[in-house]
Order: structure tokens, then C-alpha cells, then sequence
């Protein structure tokens, strides 16, 4: 090798690396070694570099080591090769740690020096041409893709910690939202051309879908057994509406379409819980302390909102507090009034729990503490979720303490706790009423108009008390139905035909009941009869 | 006589503009043609003109016919005239205020939230991004009326200190699919965004490593054409030049960003520039144009040079060196 004017000729193996690999290449030529300043004339073009230094051979392999300045296996697995073939050979490399560590591990000598780099400047700027059977773009596509996982490696990249699957899942469960909603309306409106009563007997939705798809026709609904997807009385309802129902009769091809939108409906369902299950997984583990202070989907709104977790961090937290109302905010902004309290964050759970005085304080605290957490999540190198939880603690004190303010002024006197509310006389007036002293069935007017003064008044007036032991049937007949209900022992009424009272301590109150028979003790006999 | 000089506009294909000798230490403020400033107020339907960016210097009113820059030499349209060259790639967009913009490579994405124009040309739409002065260097260079960027579509460059990619995204813009940019950044922070901005943009190769060690990132590199460097260090110096003998091609170009409080901050601004360029000479990189970014930065200088010039001439070697 060439030192000055000292000529040594040596059989040089460079050592070139490159994204694909390692290309370890011989030098041919050494005279042109000679000088260092015009050996770029040398790899002016493909074909001069090729008379300069012949690839030996090429291997693919991590890069990772390398950037370290460390050996890897395949590395060390060619170099050996190539110590078996020429041992006296040296080896020219651009990195002197890389070179030590040959030198100690393989014994191979190594060079570096401003003609090495020379040398691999020229092989770098005929890279493609000593390299054959590489195309340009797989070779600029292999640069990229080892660029970006070099990247990703050192920014320690974790695919959990990707945001982009919320905002995602958020606005795919508003839209599942919507579209479910549609398909339910439909099948209900479909479905009540033939069986209507069952619209407004069964509220939930999804119950609806599925009692549809078992049963289909109207008339299937008396032998099969819904148990299982309705409680009972709600069953028994729809059993009797089957029978009396005032739909028209659907074909068997229309029934099982419906049954067809009904699956679907299901199916779509079924889904929207996975992906709740799902939303709130992710967010647990990107924002757990976000999580924690305002709750999944309240969260993942905010995030969603604002683009990205770090967008979200750069949002001061004024503007936390009103994500989600800027068109009321400008509004207001530009016609001078007053600008709203809250966006997205009026949906958190401590926000709805406080008076609608307190909401909007409590927003601007929630507001100012979900920064920090969110900013914590987004920028902290901890994934813990106790500062979340610290801070939603601070939140809910000042809340309670605000809600007992309203109760309590903190700088208040005796005469502020004087003043509360407006004192009511509960005192109870007890008149006698005589219409207890005659038992003879009489209904006048008098005693109806006194009935309805009684009731006015809202002053209980026990004239006499009966007390009746009744053990037997009360028949209560009405417009349609016949009750029958067993009367237990201890009765007792009052006069005024409005309570009756169980000697137990219950009182039922029947206003306005139709009784046939006023039951007086002569009458309990009659009545042990039925 | 100089090798410089003369000769340089003959030979070559990128010949700087003109004939020119040496540095020169030029602080001329642009002037002309209120470049408005980063936000420019195109509200939507008013109409708009994107036009290529041309010097004033050209001022027998051709218009530029829009044939690529291949190398006639001095002489660029034809006429023996020394105008101001324009630079490929990079447009400006006049309508209520007139701004700095560059082609879209994404259309419809806003990569740090400037304003992009759409502009009606026949069927098609084409997109245009603005380009901030007061956020980028190379962008205040240009305004400041820099000849020569060197940066042009099909070009390979080097950017040393890509910080969020936000000048890289513009320069991607500038080269267009034939050419790459690779991104060297430290900062694990801004490497993030920078590596949003290389998922969005494949002509973008992000590195995450030291400048000052160029043998770390030496396999994801090939030759480059021009060198950015804007890394702000007191020895960048040192930094650009290992650089480039590592990955600059012989007679390739380096733009470098000086700021005189960075390298010292007691000296005056004239003194430290001046101390660069000195720098830059002994290691065999040759400064062709100072430009200081007055109105857009203090104390700032953009410095462009040719690595290795000697190969342009056709020379065998380094001039021999003078007393």
C-alpha cells in the first residue's frame, strides 16, 4: 500500500457496506493506488471503476451492528472466508472501530486511510455498475425501507403507542352508531306493516331484532319460545298481541328478508361492542392517565379532534376545555357575547355529575388538569396511569368542596345559617268526623261534597276507625277484567274510603276505586262467603 | 490567472451564472418585488397566477420558456445575455400578495399547516404549498436573491440538521420522484415528525444519527449532488467538510446556513462569516456566493460553493498552492 512515496504492492480486499449489504471487493489494480487525489478519475465511469476492483461476492445482513461499530455473525462468518483464501491479504475499512474490532477477533489487518476513503468514494459513486444484478430503484427501495427501520429502532417506535388506530375506531363506531340506527328504524317499520303492536311492545333494539329473527311470522310467535331473549312479561304481552294484532299477512319470501336485515342488524351490533372492547384496550394502553381522568370515548375524542396525541398536547387548556364548540366560540367571539363553558369535555363523567352552576367551573378544572395528564401520556417516557389518578382525586375534592359551599358559605355567620328554608307548619288538625256514627248506607250529597273538602284540605280525618278482620276474597270488579285478591288478616280503613291500612304498617292508597260494597263489619259475613 | 473565474462558465454542465470570480461577499437585502411575507391572504376563488421564480436581473422581459435547466452554459435562453439565472422548480404565486410556493409532491396534505394553492391548469389541478422565509433558511436565501440553489428536480441532496422536515419537505418538493433527499437529524423529538414527513413523501430518506459521523450512516447514503447544511454547531465547519468527502460528489455544490452568534458569539458578524470561508477553503471546498438573510434573520449568512472544483475545469488536480 502506498505511504508517500514508499510502493508496497499488496493485494488490497476493500470492504465496502452498503444498505443491501456487505461487498467485500478486491482491488486489481494497485499502480493506480499510486495517488490519492486522482483516483476519482478511476470511477469516473461503470466500466473504468469495473478494471479497478471486482466484487468477490455479496451478503445481505443487518446494519444495526454495524452503526455500533460491532461485528455481527454473517460478518464475521465472509471475513473468515476471506482470511482462508488470502491471509496476507489486508482489508481496507471506512470505520477504524469497526477495523479494531476485525483486527482483534479475526487477526486481519486492517488500513484506514484518506486512500481508503478515496477508494470507497469512487466504489460508492459506481456503486450500481460493480454490483450486478441490482436494479437502481430496488437498490433506492432498499435504502429507504433499511432507513426507516434504522429510524423506528432508534426512536424506539412501538406500534401500540400509534394513535392513528383510535382516532380510527373512534370514527368508525360514530358511523356504526349511525348505521345501525338506520337498518333498526327500517326493520321496525318493515316488520310493523305486519306485526305493529310489537314496535311499541318491546323498546330495546336489539331484543326487537332478535325476537324477529326467531320467530318471523306473527303467527309462529304462540309456539315458540322467546324465554330467552325476553323476560316474561314482556313475552306474555307479545304472545296476546300476536293474537290479536291488526297487521296484514306477509309472504314467506318477505318474512325472510326481513329475517336477512335482522341478521344484519345483529351482526353489526355484536361488532359495535367489539369495537368498543377494543377502543377501550388501545386507549388503556396509549393515554392511560387521560383514560382515567375523563374516560375512553371522551378521550378519544379529544384525541380524534385534534388530530393526533400530540397535537393534542400542544393545545393549551383553555382550548381543551372548548374542543369541540369552536362554532359556538366564534360566534360568540364575533357578536360580543358570551363565549360557551365547555366542548367535547361537558360529556366526562365528573362534569355530569355537578349542579349546572358548578359544571362550568368544574369544566375549566377538569380542563386545566386533562392537559397536563394528556401532555404527560403524549411526551413522558412512563406509561403508568398514577398521575391520572392523582389528579382526577384533586378534581373531585374541589368538587365536593364546591358543592358544600352551596350549602355552607365559608365566611358566613349564624345569621347566614338562619337563613334557611321558609318555615311550614306540618302540625296535624284532627277533626271528627261524624259520618262514621251511622251505619246505614247512605250516599248524599252532603257527604260527598265533604269527601271532596276532606280530600282538599289534605288533613287525614279519621272519624272511626274499622278495624276488620277480614280473611277472605274481595271481589273488585271493573270495566273488563275481574280482579280477585286475597285480603290478609288486618285490615283496617278509615272512613274516608281513600286508605286502607294494614295493620302491618303498609298503606295502600286507592283513590277513586269503585267499591260496591262499602265493607262494614255486618258485611264481612256476606264476603266470607264468596 | 485563477482557475476559477472565466473558465467555469464555459466548462461544465452547471455552470454558476454568469462570469464570476471568487467569493464574493455580497449583503445585498432583496428588494424587488414585495415577496409578501409567510401568510399570504389568498381567500378562496380570487384568482391567482403561478409563474416560475426568475431573478430581476433579467431585465429584457423574456419569459422563461420553461425548458429545463441542461447546462448551455452562460448562455441560457439563447440571447448572449447575462441575466440572473431562474431556479428551477421553485414559483411564485401572485394574486393579493405574492408568495414563495413550490409544486405540491402530496397534494391535499399540509405538512406544518401553510397555505397551498390550487391552481387550474386545463383538466387538471395542480398544487402548490407556500413557503415560509421566516421559517426556512433556504427559502429567505432565495428572496435574498442567491443565484444559484443547485437544488433542482432529479438533484440528490444531502440535508444536514432536517430538524421537523419542514425546509425538507420543500426541498423534496424541488426534486421532485427522480431525485432523494436524505435528512440527517439528531434530535429524537423532531426525528419523529421527520419521520411523519419521509412516511408521506418517498423521496425522503430519514436519518436519525450525528452528523459528525458520517461513517455511521454510510450505508443508507450514495453520492449526493448538493450538500444543505443548516446544523447550527460551532464546528459545522468540520461537520460539512467530512461530510463531503464522504458523499459529495467531485464537483458537486454546498449550501451552508452560518449563524455568527452560534460559531462566536463576541466576534461581529463580518468576522465570523469571513473565518468560515477560510475554513471552507483548506478543506478543498470553494465558496462561490455570500448572501446574509437580512430582512428574515440577524447575523445570518448562506454561503455556496463547489467541493473539489478542480474537476469542472478539467483540471488534473488542485491549483498549486499560492504564498
Amino acid at each position: 500500500m502506498y505511504i508517500g512515496s514508499k510502493s508496497v504492492s499488496v493485494n488490497l480486499v476493500l470492504f465496502k457496506i452498503v444498505c443491501c449489504g456487505f461487498f467485500p471487493l478486491q482491488v486489481l489494480n494497485e499502480k493506480k493506488l499510486q495517488e490519492v487525489d486522482s483516483l476519482w478519475k478511476e470511477f469516473e465511469t461503470p466500466e473504468k471503476g469495473k478494471e479497478t476492483a471486482f466484487l468477490v461476492f455479496l451478503f445481505y445482513t443487518a446494519s444495526t451492528a454495524l452503526v455500533e461499530g460491532k461485528l455481527s455473525k454473517n460478518l464475521k462468518k465472509i471475513l473468515k472466508k476471506i482470511v482462508a483464501k488470502d491471509a496476507h491479504e489486508q482489508l481496507a475499512v471506512a470505520d477504524a472501530k469497526l477495523g479494531g474490532v476485525i483486527k482483534e477477533k479475526l487477526n486481519l489487518s486492517c488500513i484506514h486511510s484518506p486512500m481508503v476513503t478515496e477508494l470507497m468514494r469512487g466504489i460508492r459513486s459506481q456503486i450500481e455498475g460493480l454490483i450486478t444484478g441490482l436494479p437502481s430503484r430496488e437498490m433506492a427501495a432498499m435504502c429507504l425501507g433499511l432507513a426507516h427501520s434504522l429510524s423506528r429502532y432508534k426512536l424506539k417506535f412501538s406500534p401500540d403507542k400509534v394513535d392513528t388506530m383510535i382516532i380510527q375506531a373512534i370514527s368508525l363506531l360514530d358511523d356504526l352508531d349511525k348505521e345501525l340506527n338506520n337498518y333498526i328504524m327500517r326493520c321496525r317499520e318493515w316488520y310493523g306493516w305486519h306485526f305493529p303492536e310489537l314496535g311499541k311492545i318491546i323498546t330495546d333494539n336489539l331484543m326487537y331484532c332478535k325476537c324477529v329473527r326467531k320467530v318471523g311470522d306473527r303467527s309462529n310467535f304462540a309456539s315458540s319460545d322467546v324465554s330467552d331473549i325476553l323476560p316474561e312479561e314482556l313475552e306474555e304481552d307479545v304472545k296476546a298481541a300476536a293474537e290479536i294484532s291488526m297487521g296484514t299477512e306477509v309472504s314467506e319470501e318477505d318474512i325472510n328478508n326481513i329475517i336477512h336485515l335482522c341478521d344484519q342488524v345483529i351482526e353489526i351490533s355484536e361488532y359495535r361492542t367489539q369495537l368498543y372492547d377494543y377502543l377501550k384496550n388501545r386507549m388503556m394502553a396509549i393515554a392511560p392517565n387521560l383514560t382515567v381522568m375523563v374516560g375512553e370515548l371522551v378521550g378519544a375524542r379529544l384525541i380524534a379532534h385534534a388530530g393526533s396525541l400530540l397535537n393534542l398536547a400542544k393545545h393549551p387548556a383553555s382550548t381543551v376545555q372548548l374542543l369541540g364548540a369552536e362554532k359556538a366560540l366564534f360566534r360568540a367571539l364575533k357578536t360580543k357575547r358570551d363565549t360557551p363553558k365547555f366542548g367535547l369535555i361537558y360529556h366526562a363523567s365528573l362534569v355530569g355529575q355537578s349542579n349546572t352552576k358548578n359544571k362550568g367551573k368544574i369544566s375549566r378544572m377538569l380542563a386545566a388538569k386533562t392537559a397536563l395528564t394528556i401532555r404527560y401520556d403524549a411526551l413522558g417516557e412512563n406509561t403508568s396511569a398514577e398521575m391520572g389518578a392523582e389528579n382526577r382525586l384533586k378534581v373531585e375534592t374541589r368538587l365536593r368542596l364546591l358543592e358544600e359551599r352551596g350549602i355552607r358559605r365559608i365566611s358566613g355567620t349564624g345569621k347566614a345559617l338562619a337563613k334557611t328554608d321558609k318555615y311550614q307548619n306540618k302540625s296535624e288538625v284532627k277533626v271528627y268526623d261524624p259520618s262514621g256514627d251511622s251505619t246505614l248506607p247512605v250516599v248524599s250529597k252532603k257527604r260527598k261534597i265533604q269527601e271532596v273538602d276532606e280530600q282538599d284540605t289534605e288533613v287525614a280525618v279519621k272519624a272511626k276507625k274499622f278495624k276488620a278482620e277480614m280473611k277472605g276474597w274481595l271481589l273488585y270488579l271493573c270495566c273488563c277484567h275481574v280482579i280477585v285478591c286475597i285480603v290478609q288478616l288486618g285490615l283496617a280503613f278509615t272512613a274516608s274510603h281513600s286508605t286502607w291500612v294494614f295493620s302491618s304498617g303498609m298503606t295502600v292508597c286507592l283513590k277513586k276505586v269503585m267499591i260496591l260494597h262499602r265493607l262494614t263489619p255486618d258485611c264481612s259475613q256476606d264476603y266470607k262467603q264468596l | 490567472p485563477r482557475g476559477g473565474g472565466g473558465a467555469r462558465g464555459g466548462g461544465g454542465a452547471r455552470g454558476g451564472g454568469g462570469a464570476r470570480g471568487g467569493p464574493r461577499g455580497r449583503g445585498r437585502g432583496r428588494g424587488g418585488g414585495a415577496r409578501g411575507g409567510a401568510r399570504a391572504g389568498f381567500k378562496g376563488g380570487k384568482k391567482v397566477t403561478v409563474e416560475p421564480h426568475r431573478h430581476e436581473g433579467n431585465w429584457d422581459g423574456l419569459g422563461y420558456t420553461g425548458r429545463d435547466w441542461d447546462g448551455l452554459g452562460g448562455d441560457w435562453d439563447g440571447l448572449g445575455g447575462t441575466g440572473g439565472c431562474p431556479l428551477p422548480g421553485v414559483f411564485i404565486c401572485r394574486g393579493r400578495e405574492d408568495a414563495l410556493v413550490t409544486r405540491n409532491l402530496v397534494p391535499g396534505e399540509s405538512v406544518y399547516g401553510e397555505k397551498r394553492i390550487s391552481v387550474e391548469d386545463g383538466d387538471t389541478s395542480v398544487e402548490y404549498r407556500a413557503w415560509n422565509p421566516f421559517r426556512s433558511k433556504l427559502a429567505a436565501a432565495i428572496l435574498g436573491g442567491i443565484d444559484q440553489i443547485h437544488i433542482r428536480p432529479g438533484a440528490k441532496v444531502l440535508y444536514l440538521g432536517a430538524a421537523s422536515g419542514t425546509t425538507v419537505s420543500h426541498v423534496s418538493d424541488i426534486v421532485g420522484q427522480d431525485g432523494v433527499v436524505y435528512a440527517v437529524e439528531f434530535s429524537h423529538r423532531s426525528g419523529r415528525d421527520l419521520l411523519n414527513v419521509a412516511k408521506k413523501r418517498t423521496n425522503v430518506v430519514p436519518v436519525i444519527e450525528d452528523a459528525r459521523h458520517p461513517h455511521k450512516y454510510r450505508m443508507l447514503i450514495g453520492m449526493v449532488d448538493v450538500i444543505f447544511a443548516d446544523v447550527a454547531q460551532p464546528d459545522q465547519t468540520r461537520i460539512v467538510a467530512l461530510n463531503a468527502h464522504h458523499f459529495l460528489r467531485c464537483g458537486g455544490h454546498f449550501l451552508i446556513s452560518i449563524k455568527a452568534n452560534c460559531i462566536d458569539s463576541t466576534a461581529p458578524a463580518e468576522a465570523v462569516f469571513a473565518g468560515e470561508v477560510k475554513k471552507m477553503t483548506a478543506e478543498r471546498m470553494k465558496p462561490q456566493e455570500q448572501l446574509t438573510l437580512e430582512p428574515y434573520e440577524r447575523d445570518h449568512a448562506v454561503v455556496v460553493g463547489v467541493y473539489r472544483y478542480w474537476v469542472v475545469l478539467g483540471c488534473t488536480g488542485p491549483p498549486p498552492k499560492e504564498k
